[in-house]
């Protein structure tokens, strides 16, 4: 990329050169000066007019090659774009797969911006593109996104508020948002030295969370007795700056799951998703092409595409053994060492005899298949 | 696995990079053309100057008034060279922004970095907008760009021309476009384009449709004939709509006096703007979210009890209507992700069976039965355990 970058630059320098020493202004200054020349001296008008058609064979020579060399380069640079950037993947599109779906498409659009926080994109948006935004929606992330700039701020108390309001609800998820969300408090008063404010605080607000946090609550005094030396005591994890980061995102996330919405925009992990996913189906198809099938008609591809943890949402069960998902019908199977294989491939192991001993295939623990039990992933 | 093929991922980035090399490209040999004729032109006249000058039929008062009418020449070309030499700079500027936007990228190692994050949240913006200018949404695609300061990184200005000829299509005015294909003449002919000859039939067409025959026939005679070489079949056909009314059931001029031939001449026209401009022809965004939702896409999603709130195919109002048509992915390797906390079970992150059967990871059980003095329940069941209960799985 960057020699790719360089390379461009000298084109720039070039463009440049040219633009600050404009042909035209060349010529027009080469015809100016034969001109006064003529009227100073009439008498030698045609010596001055051969001069001025020498003068712009070699000024218009000038310019040409200039312009030349920088159009060819450009020339160059373009097809070099060609061979860097591989351009053809429309091969992997079925144009068709959307039809008639505009609108989901556009309210997707415009529900992203909206929990992005864009409002002002998102309402314009939907103007243009005549989609209502629900209200509830749209205010109930209006009160996130305030709630989420004060936490960015430090300020945990709009965010108290609103983890208490919701308390049973966040239990059963179950978070313990509230709590770390008292323990951020606590702890910030302690680093500004407020001590008394910071036991006040605890006795108010820890007894609640004292049967299901016992050990936390325990180390959050006994800090206390360190709060000189913290960051070379027992304690310093207590205070590491990333906290603050992981409560804003524990927020987002039961904020989100409180309202059952995704904790990440769904269209910016699709799309993020997608172009990880292109150049991998870009090179199958390029090889189905050439054996003359259709990916998009089939119900699944060929390949598989890895995805980055944060963006499986399923558990996939591929049987070690057969290779096949996991399906009803073929569920998977815990032997006693506890090493999972699909029911087919167990029934063959045990040649469909419930109590016929075999060898588990990953260890030396033999197994029958009236032991082995279904499980749920 | 996390790492980023910085290759692959830039070869999306073709029309990123072309679109405004090509623009410099050709604003730049317009006003290398305009240059070029200017200087033979000059060069013409100082040799007729001189000529005249040496037989003595112009006196050197002459002369001087001769050479002020070329520099005023000169200046005026100067002057309508103006706005291409802005696009020069424009585009030439605005690709050396795009080069170093990608280089930003080049230099981000992973996925999970916060720096791919905020890389992938303006090329979100970018693929949005993009697909917004092709809708016609132009007003929206405006602000975002205003507002993430991606100016540069968009296009908008280039849809204008294109929005223009489209809306006069939609009133069923040939007159706009027919006047893009003459600007753009040798580029359609490179491309074997047929839009204007479409365009010409349409014309010719509504003639008909309007019941003027003999202008029709005028018509024929100036704009269609001179396709004879090409499209003689077509040709004939056409003019076979003079021997029949415009609500024919008859096959194939009932087609061709169809008024939804409008809307595949708006087809075909930007068909032809964004290959001429390096455009793709679908938007990026039905490209990628296609790939992604492909990728995404599980037996699961559309099965209301392994509902995953967080996967975008997983809802049935938006994305997963999207997905509907899409092929899945194929799975060859097992992945399990624990219900309770979202996290992938591993070596670090142990799946764990309880006495029911069902598998959770050992960090969320364990978190759990921590703050329930040792149980557990299982929330798929509602099934009550102690911790000592759950037993571990080998996933190979």
């Amino acid at each position: 990329m960057e020699t790719f970058i360089k390379d461009y630059d000298k084109i720039l320098k070039k463009q440049r050169a040219l633009e600050t020493n404009d042909p035209l202004d060349r010529l027009i200054a080469v015809v100016n000066e034969a001109k006064e020349k003529i009227q100073n001296g009439p008498e030698s008008v045609n010596a001055s007019l051969a001069t001025l058609s020498k003068a712009i064979k070699t000024v218009s020579n000038g310019i040409s090659e200039e312009q030349k060399e920088l159009q060819s380069a450009l020339t160059k640079y373009s097809k070099a774009i060609d061979k860097k950037f591989v351009a053809d993947m429309m091969g992997t599109i079925n144009p068709h797969a959307f039809d008639n779906k505009e609108k989901i498409l556009r309210n997707t659009i415009a529900m992203h911006f909206i929990r992005q926080g864009n409002f002002e994109v998102g309402d314009a948006f939907a103007k243009e593109a005549g989609l209502t935004i629900p209200d509830a929606m749209r205010h109930q992330f209006v009160e996130m996104f305030d709630i989420h700039a004060a936490l960015k701020e430090n300020n945990l108390e709009p965010a108290l508020l609103w983890a208490t309001r919701h308390r049973s609800e966040l239990e059963k998820r179950p978070s313990t948002l509230e709590f770390k969300l008292h323990r951020q408090r606590y702890l910030q008063l302690l680093q500004n030295k407020q001590t008394q404010e910071a036991i006040v605080y605890a006795r108010k607000n820890f007894g609640y969370f004292g049967e299901r946090h016992t050990q936390e609550i325990l180390r959050l005094m006994g800090c206390i007795a360190y709060m000189d030396r913290i960051e070379t005591s027992p304690y310093a994890d207590l205070i590491t700056p990333s906290f603050s980061d992981d409560i804003q995102h524990m927020f987002t996330r039961d904020f989100c799951s409180l309202i059952g919405l995704p904790c990440e925009s769904p269209l910016y992990v699709s799309v993020t998703v997608g172009t990880q996913a292109l150049p991998t189906i870009n090179k199958m198809v390029a090889i189905m092409k050439a054996k003359k099938t259709e990916w998009s008609q089939q119900s699944e591809l060929p390949v598989e595409i890895n995805l980055t943890d944060n963006t499986k949402f399923h558990s996939i069960f591929a049987c070690p053994v057969s290779k096949e998902q996991a399906t009803e019908e073929n569920p998977p199977m815990m032997m006693v060492c506890g090493h999972v294989i699909c029911k087919e491939s167990l029934v063959k192991l045990g040649r469909g005899n419930a109590n016929q001993r075999f060898k588990c295939p990953y260890c030396p623990t033999e197994s029958m298949i009236s032991q082995a039990k279904n499980v749920f992933f | 696995m996390n790492k980023i093929n910085h290759d692959q991922l830039l070869s999306l980035e073709h029309p990123f990079v072309k679109i405004p090399v090509e623009k410099f490209r050709s604003s730049l040999r317009t006003s290398q053309k305009h240059i070029e004729k200017e200087i033979a032109m000059l060069t013409d006249k100082v040799t007729e100057i001189s000529k005249k000058s040496v037989q003595g039929s112009m006196d050197p008062k002459q002369v001087e008034a001769a050479l002020e009418a070329i520099v005023t020449r000169l200046s005026t070309l100067k002057r309508k060279l103006k706005d291409t030499r802005a696009d020069e700079a424009l585009y030439s500027q605005r690709t050396k922004v795009r080069l170093q936007h990608l280089q930003e990228f080049t230099s981000i190692s992973t996925l999970d970095s916060d720096d791919f994050a905020r890389w992938s949240r303006t090329r979100l913006n970018r693929i949005v907008i993009d697909y917004m200018l092709r809708d016609g949404f132009r007003e929206t695609a405006a602000l975002l760009a205003k507002n993430e300061h991606i100016e540069d990184l968009v296009d908008i200005e280039l849809f204008t021309q294109s929005t223009k000829v489209e809306q006069a299509l939609m009133r069923q005015s040939c007159t706009e476009c027919l006047q893009w294909c003459k600007e753009n003449n040798s580029n359609l002919k490179k491309l074997k384009s047929t839009l204007e000859f479409s365009l010409r039939e349409q014309e010719f067409i509504e003639l008909v449709r309007e019941r003027r025959p003999q202008e029709a026939i005028a018509y024929a005679k100036k704009y269609l004939t001179p396709w004879q070489e090409t499209h003689m079949k077509e040709i004939s056909h056409v003019m076979g709509l003079l021997a029949f009314q415009p609500d024919t059931k008859c096959f194939p001029y009932k087609r061709l006096y169809d008024k939804a031939r409008w809307n595949d001449l708006i087809a075909q026209f930007r068909s032809n703007s964004f290959a001429l401009q390096f455009f793709t022809p679908e938007p990026l965004l039905n490209v990628t979210l296609q790939a992604g939702l492909t990728a995404l896409k599980t037996m699961m999603c559309y099965q209301h009890e392994h509902r995953n709130i967080n996967c975008p195919v997983c809802d049935p109002e938006t994305l997963g209507a999207l997905a509907v048509d899409l092929p899945m992915s194929q799975h060859l390797n097992s992945s399990i992700v624990c219900r309770l906390s979202g996290q992938i079970m591993n070596e670090d992150n142990l799946p764990m069976a309880l006495p029911n059967g069902y598998v959770y990871s050992y960090n969320a059980l364990t978190e759990m039965a921590s703050l329930n003095n040792g149980k557990i329940t299982c929330p798929r069941t509602g099934a009550v355990f102690d911790i000592s209960q759950m037993k571990k799985v080998f996933i190979s």
